[in-house]
């Protein structure tokens, strides 16, 4: 009697501005003997995965900060929580003109890079080289955020004390 | 993000309504389900009163972990020496207000905060080799898709995907406790990193330097921010939301009140 094994692969990626795309595929096969589920499994895993690893590479449309009137995910009733995706987005494909940050973390950046003779955009890359272990435009936002605030203090402006720490109302202060 | 709106003296309560419905962050959402009546004196009313001496000591050692966190990210770390002198000049700044000393008082309370701080890099909680993520960053999240206000906050240190929190206390944090005591908070942060990464945190840490005869640490591990934490926390900003729409600010009387700066303030409130 012929033993039929299904066998499915999917992956789910996260993309920038909180998109994701997925992909699975899937495979039948015939076997004649039950001794040989396990060493076909093994085969397919590795071939779907394979192949799955290979096509989800291509991202295709990736939605930008300016495109959110499309590419957005739905607003949500009001109130109601929808938990970030926990597996962590990816970088974004490479691309040399394409910026992580926002738009107006970006601004910042070349702001205080054109108005201050001494902080150059090498010196911020340096910089940003030195903290994160690469370049301005692939900083995250809590790193772009990082690297302003050195910046500022690099170009003698550091921004005000935070008051956050204000008469905490038990014993227990924010240090 | 990095600029801080300068408050004008002349905004009306509205605006300040407005902009306070517009952005929010744990400690006023804090204070606000806490006690709505004291919300409203320091964040609406903005009653000035004198800073407290432990949040002169709380800042002073918050600058010192700052830099010293700052200084093993690039691989310089500071000596005990330079520690010391950037104590001296946290706790000699004035810029947020002076604290009125009782006589004697100051120069314990500085000793308390040195000792707290030696104690912490003495015991060695954050190996030097392991390089931060991101030191006191000021990030937000756009929350609109909830129908809900910016959230915005400053973590303190992250560390391999660790969310770490610094704070001084008079006594021993319980675990327990603390884990929810401190849930809006943790959450705002959790929610935070979240936005801003992309990526879920590892977990949280609330590092306590304890002010006692002699000082101690105590580290309370979280994991990270469940979905039902989350949820708690959007509802708690909706309550928010709400009650500055009805500008619901009725005092709420309880333990809380001994350590109260508008206690008279409260007493005239009818
Ligand atoms: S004294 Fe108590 S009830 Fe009154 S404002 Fe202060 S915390 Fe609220």
């Amino acid at each position: 009697m012929a033993i039929k094994l299904s066998a499915n692969y999917s992956k789910k990626l996260g993309l920038p501005q909180y998109s994701s795309h997925s992909f699975s595929a899937s495979v039948e096969v015939e076997l004649n003997d039950i001794t040989q589920v396990e060493a076909e499994v093994q085969k397919l895993y590795q071939l779907l995965q394979q192949s799955v690893d290979q096509e989800i590479q291509q991202p295709g449309f990736v939605p930008t900060a300016n495109t959110n009137g499309n590419s957005r995910p739905a607003p949500q009733q009001k109130g109601r929580a929808q938990p970030v995706n926990g597996s962590g987005h990816p970088s974004a494909p490479p691309n040399a003109d394409r910026w992580n940050c926002t738009d107006g973390q970006r601004g910042f950046i070349l702001r205080i890079v054109n108005e201050n003779p001494g902080i150059t955009k090498q010196v911020a890359e340096e910089l940003s080289q030195q903290l994160f272990g690469i370049g301005v435009k692939q900083l995250n936002k809590m790193q772009a955020s990082q690297l302003i605030e050195d910046l500022l203090v690099l170009a003698g402006k550091p921004t005000p004390r935070q008051t956050r720490w204000q008469q905490q109302p038990t014993n227990a202060q924010a240090a | 993000m990095n600029t801080l709106a300068a408050s004008s003296p002349e905004r009306s309560e509205q605006d300040v309504l407005t902009a306070l419905q517009a952005t929010v962050s744990a400690s006023r959402l804090s204070l606000f389900l806490q006690c709505r009546l004291k919300f409203y004196f320091r964040y609406v009313l903005k009653l000035k009163k004198p800073k407290t001496a432990s949040l002169h000591l709380g800042n002073a050692v918050h600058a010192v972990l700052k830099a010293w966190n700052k200084a093993r990210w690039v691989q310089q770390p500071l000596s005990l020496k330079v520690v010391h002198e950037t104590y001296q000049t946290a706790w000699a700044d004035n810029t947020e207000g002076s604290v009125a000393w009782e006589p004697g008082e100051e120069e314990a309370d500085k000793t308390t905060g040195w000792r707290l701080l030696d104690t912490y890099l003495r015991e060695s909680h954050l190996p030097a080799a392991i390089k931060p993520d991101a030191v006191e960053v000021p990030v937000e999240a756009d929350l609109q898709q909830h129908g809900l206000p910016r959230l915005i906050g400053i973590l303190d240190l992250v560390q391999q995907r660790q969310i770490i929190d610094y704070k001084t206390s008079a006594t021993t944090p319980n675990a327990d406790k603390v884990s929810h005591t401190t849930e809006i908070q943790t959450c705002s942060y959790a929610i935070l990193y979240r936005h801003n990464t992309g990526a879920q945190e590892a977990g949280m840490q609330l590092h306590h330097l304890v002010k006692l005869k002699n000082p101690k640490v105590v580290i309370t591990t979280l994991p990270p921010m469940s979905p039902g934490q989350e949820t708690r926390l959007f509802r708690q900003m909706e309550a928010y939301l709400e009650g500055l729409q009805r500008r619901d600010f009725i005092p709420s009387p309880g333990m809380h009140c001994s350590s109260c700066e508008f206690f008279n303030e409260c007493r005239l409130w009818s």
